[in-house]
């Protein structure tokens, strides 16, 4: 049995004004990727086509073991999927989805899917018109879990959801990950949900993947240097550092690929080191991106 | 054991959509209950009776494939073990199983009013198969631009185009082949060489535009 639950390589596809570029992702079984890009960063056209609902020009998309999109049907009976433009039927009532999907999966697992109207506040008789958008997303997602997939793949699915909704479904989601053989890709533009599931975060940005690496690896490498740098000092770039932003004195160093040693280099160059500090995955985003931006650039 | 997918599909298809296809049948029906009245209760059955069955052409791919798409349901189906190709076969097997089935309905109610209760010459028979055949061929076009097209507008325009193509087509039908007209009022149903061929050409026309939706369909790349 293959190793990964999705691996895709050398992923191409061509719109008119975007280009997905070369995508190489590999999602280890039993692990929880975090996608995280910009708007329009490519990041549903990914998933979309490693659901086989949208085909890749070139390259290679293999999810759970089944090429894309030839044996879409055979993987997607073990995908859970679920995305923020995904709607359900609104003159229907969430019992009658729930009854559609169990007529459709024979691993339905209605204890569950009870336990979850209970935790989520849903109704089953309530009619999907009639109920808010967070509990939209909840209902949907229940119908995602209660399936039991071995594969999760969530495009966005906390967008647009007030703290108390995406604190839920983040602690659900969480729950669900504790089946070890259960893997999920979580695409989202809010770096605080996919740090706190994510195993491996993977950036992406304009239709080019810019990094993947494991959480803990990244937030370990990551670090803002605080430097002051006396008049006639002159600044070295650093190995390890990605980016210096000067502000009279005060300099500020980004470092992707942090060295304890890095501090007294700087040191020795006649810089002061006043703080070393651990970077959220926000900031290492944002100074990612805009780092990939200038590579692109120069 | 895995489930029949595109059998589940058709039937959620079914549950959503049956209603409508009651009510059309069913009006359709009662327009067919002006027919005893005679004079000119006829005529407005018989028109009453064609906009119900144009109705519902209109409305059913509307409802079951445009809607699907524009409320943002399908991201929804196509999660589950389909794939564009049998999501097209499932969706042109349910609307147009459901549109036979209102338009066999419609169309025995009213052989029924016309052998059974003679309401109206059985030579008005071949006539009346020929223009049921117009809202058949109708709704295979506008289901085939909502399949294939994938937008709104692209089915309101062969909505728009069929629509307004009916009677020119029967005006054009009536000048070329006047015994249409004349043999309609005959007390038996007159089944000329004509008759049957412009039958054929109707059922060829459906079947061309089933065939080549299906096929189309099946060529997709991109579905979302």
């Amino acid at each position: 049995m293959n190793d990964y639950a999705i691996e895709l390589s050398g992923v191409c596809k061509s719109y008119r004004f975007f280009n997905l570029q070369n995508i190489a992702l590999r999602l280890q079984r039993g692990t929880t990727m975090g996608l995280i890009g910009p708007n329009g960063a490519g990041k549903s056209t990914t998933i979309r086509i490693l659901m086989g609902l949208v085909h890749q020009d070139r390259g290679e998309v293999n999810v759970l073991g089944h090429c894309m999109p030839q044996e879409q049907v055979d993987a997607k009976w073990d995908i859970g999927f679920a995305s923020d433009d995904m709607r359900l039927y609104e003159t229907m009532t969430l019992g009658w989805h729930i009854n559609f999907m169990k007529s459709m999966y024979p691993s339905w697992d209605d204890a569950y899917a009870h336990l979850l109207l209970k935790r989520f506040g849903l109704r089953a008789e309530q009619k999907i018109k009639g109920i808010s958008h967070g509990q939209r997303v909840k209902a949907a997602l229940l119908l995602v879990f209660a399936r039991r997939p071995k594969l999760l793949v969530l495009d966005e699915p906390t967008t647009g959801l007030d703290p108390v909704a995406r604190h839920e479904i983040l602690r659900e989601l969480t729950s669900v990950m504790v089946d070890e053989g259960r893997s999920v890709l979580f695409s989202s533009h809010n770096t605080q949900d996919v740090e706190q599931i994510s195993d491996q975060i993977t950036f992406i940005d304009r239709g080019r993947i810019i990094d993947s690496m494991d959480k803990e690896i990244y937030l370990d490498r990551w670090r803002r240097l605080r430097l002051e740098v006396p008049d006639g000092v002159a600044l070295p770039r650093l190995p390890g550092v990605i980016g210096i932003q000067k502000t009279g004195r005060l300099a500020v160093a980004i470092a992707n690929a942090f060295e304890s040693h890095l501090p007294n280099a700087y040191e020795n160059t006649g810089a002061r080191v006043h703080a070393v500090e651990n970077m959220t995955l926000e900031e290492i985003f944002v100074a990612n991106v805009e780092h990939s931006r200038e590579e692109v650039n120069a | 054991m895995k489930t029949n997918v595109i059998l589940q599909l058709i039937l959620k298809d079914w549950r959503l959509q049956s209603r409508m296809i009651i009510l059309l049948t069913l009006a359709g029906a009662a327009a067919l209950a002006f027919l005893p009245i005679g004079g000119k209760a006829i005529v407005i059955g018989t028109v009453f009776f064609f906009v119900a069955m144009m109705f519902c052409a209109c409305l059913l791919p509307m409802q079951n494939i445009v809607n699907e798409r524009k409320k943002q349901t399908l991201p929804f189906i196509m999660s589950l073990p389909v794939s564009s190709a049998r999501y097209g076969a499932a969706k042109l097997i349910s609307t147009t199983g459901m549109f036979l089935t209102s338009w066999l309905a419609l169309l025995g109610a009213a052989l029924f009013m016309i052998l059974v209760r003679h309401t109206v010459p059985n030579g008005a028979i071949p006539m009346g198969m020929i223009l049921m055949g117009f809202p058949l061929i109708g709704f295979c076009l506008v289901t085939g631009a909502a399949l294939i097209g994938e937008s709104e507008g692209w089915a309101t325009g062969a909505l728009a185009i069929t629509n307004s193509s009916y009677w020119l087509v029967w005006f054009i039908l009536v000048s070329h082949v006047p015994s249409l007209m004349q043999n309609s009022s005959s007390p038996v149903a007159v089944w000329s060489p004509a008759v049957f061929k412009i039958l054929s050409v109707e059922f060829g026309i459906i079947l061309l535009t089933l065939g080549l939706t299906m096929f189309l369909q099946s060529r997709k790349r991109n579905f979302i």
